[in-house]
């Protein structure tokens, strides 16, 4: 493999758009992410999209507005994690030579279903008897409450510090902050999740041109090596599992710290699937950034927050910034490829070399989570 | 007991052939074992996740379990009756089930409590019929 790079990055503000097709929310991330890379539209030599609910050949109906058609473009399902997994492939095209540029885009109209939980896939055996993603969350966080400890209070300040992070990023969902009392007495979810503690429903899209990096240096002076690059299915598992432990995501950062050397103590700032609080207090430990039991520790210390040893998710996270699920994966990339350049203003980490992203997808019997994709990138 | 039982009957039973009341008036649930290489599955499948196997037999589980986690749902989509406690379950047979915990104060639910396998009405399908299916109840006392 010869090394890629990413030179441009789009993103559209998120908020709900439900008068928009899919098409038109997507689009302006698209050529942001063009005219940011130095590269022309004729240069594009395939396009990868990520989407989970967007519907039938969203990537062609996106870049027919754009004119950037006659070109292999290649649609992603994988829920949350389709654009992180799209984002995957053409990395794996362009570090194998078979392109030299590409185009990667994750895009979701969540507004298209009203509201409410994430719809899920009838056919699997746990969402026909009633599970929703809210209710798998709330589970993990009732039985890491029973096992180490941690309070509500503490499992509120992860939304507290999200709210805090979002308020500086113009492109986030929420930029109002809030408190653990306001967090506690928003509606009840799923206990012990209430509103506050989700991620909220809404539209974006995101997108980033990769090339190699030979031809990167040619067009940007500021090119961001994509220094690993992981993907894993979680493994199906009958019995008793422990859901303190997101298996698949413990397995991933370990091959990739492995293959990349590069290690949790190198990384200088992370976007996580924080879909809900518990979740990124578990990858806290996950992603080695501590050891397990001490999550909340890490959060009250400050550490995760920007100006703390390893701020996560200084945009906001999905919690504050928004997952509108298919655009994830890249929105992460966005932002981290951003804070690298030095780009983030208020919400900036000072000196980033080394970011990491992290995507999770859910909502299948049996796995902690069906996908999971993290990359590593640096300047 | 018998007007419970009569309600039931009008059910659509969501679990199938998962679940079935003994003579006795347990319930327990139906999995699969696989006869080559004994890995357990709930819900029942007609091949093995370890061997690839198709000779599966039905396999009775419960009705005993442990609560392994749980949480009181107030959003879900329409039909399910709001709130429930959606559970996860550890049967002694070694096998995980999600499911509905019924006939408890939620406030009364303790993790790793003993339960024991009931039916009851879930909810409504989307012409409004009734859904059953397999849920728990705390442990009759005197163990399971």
């Amino acid at each position: 493999m010869r090394e890629v790079a990413v030179i441009g990055a789009g993103l559209v503000p998120y908020g709900k758009y439900p008068e928009k097709t899919v098409a038109d929310i997507a689009w302006p991330a698209v050529k942001q992410a063009i005219e940011d890379s130095g590269l022309g539209k004729k240069d594009i030599q395939a396009a990868y999209c990520g989407t989970a609910l967007g519907g039938m050949m969203a990537g062609q109906r996106i870049l027919k507005k754009l004119g950037i058609t006659g070109l292999p473009i290649i649609n992603i399902e994988n829920a949350c994690s389709s654009s992180s997994t799209a984002f995957r492939e053409a990395y794996i095209a362009v570090g194998a030579g078979i392109y030299d540029a590409v185009l990667v885009m994750g895009v979701e109209k969540l507004t298209k279903f009203g509201g409410g939980t994430l719809p899920l896939e009838k056919e699997d055996w746990e969402v026909s008897h009633g599970l929703v993603m809210p209710a798998l969350y709330a589970m993990r966080a009732k039985r890491y409450m029973h096992e180490y400890g941690l309070t509500e209070d503490q499992l509120a300040m992860v939304s507290v510090k999200a709210r805090r992070h979002g308020k500086l990023n113009p492109d986030a969902q929420f930029r109002e902050e809030t408190t653990i009392e306001a967090v506690k007495q928003s509606r009840p979810v799923a206990d012990p999740l209430h509103l506050f503690h989700c991620c909220p429903s809404g539209d974006g899209a995101a997108a980033v041109v990769i090339c190699s990096a030979e031809k990167a240096r040619q067009v940007t002076a500021t090119p961001i090596r994509v220094a690993g690059s992981e993907i894993n299915s979680g493994k199906y598992m009958t019995g008793y599992r422990d859901m303190t432990t997101p298996e698949i995501t413990v397995r991933g950062a370990k091959q990739l710290y492995e293959e990349s050397g590069i290690g949790p103590e190198d990384v200088d700032l992370a976007e996580v699937h924080d879909a809900f609080a518990i979740a990124e207090l578990l990858y806290y430990e996950a992603l080695g950034f501590c050891a397990k039991g001490e999550a909340a520790r890490l959060l009250e210390d400050g550490e995760t927050s920007v100006g703390g040893r390893i701020p996560v998710n200084p945009s906001g996270g999905l919690l504050s910034k928004g997952h509108p699920i298919g655009a994830t994966g890249v929105a992460q990339i966005v932002e981290v490829v951003r804070q690298l350049r030095g780009l983030c203003g208020a919400r900036q980490v000072e000196g980033a070399k080394v970011g990491l992203t992290h995507c999770t997808g859910g909502g299948v019997s049996g796995f902690d989570h069906g996908v999971c994709s993290i990359h590593l990138f640096s300047r | 007991m018998n007007d419970a039982a009569e309600d039931l009957k009008q059910a659509l039973n969501i679990a199938g052939d998962a679940v079935r009341r003994e003579p006795d008036g347990s319930v327990r649930l139906v999995g699969s074992e696989c006869a080559d290489c004994k890995a357990r599955v709930f819900p029942p499948s007609d091949v093995c996740c370890e061997c690839m196997s198709e000779n599966m037999a039905p396999m009775a589980m419960g009705p005993g379990g442990t609560l392994y986690s749980y949480s009181v749902v107030h959003a879900a989509p329409k039909g399910w009756t709001l709130p429930f406690v959606a559970a996860y379950v550890d049967m002694t047979e070694g096998v995980r089930v999600f499911a509905h915990i019924v006939d408890i104060d939620p406030a009364d639910l303790v993790i790793d409590m003993p339960v024991e396998a009931t039916i009851a009405l879930l909810g409504v399908d989307e012409f409004g019929q009734p859904v059953e299916s397999y849920a728990f109840r705390p442990a009759a006392k005197g163990g399971e």
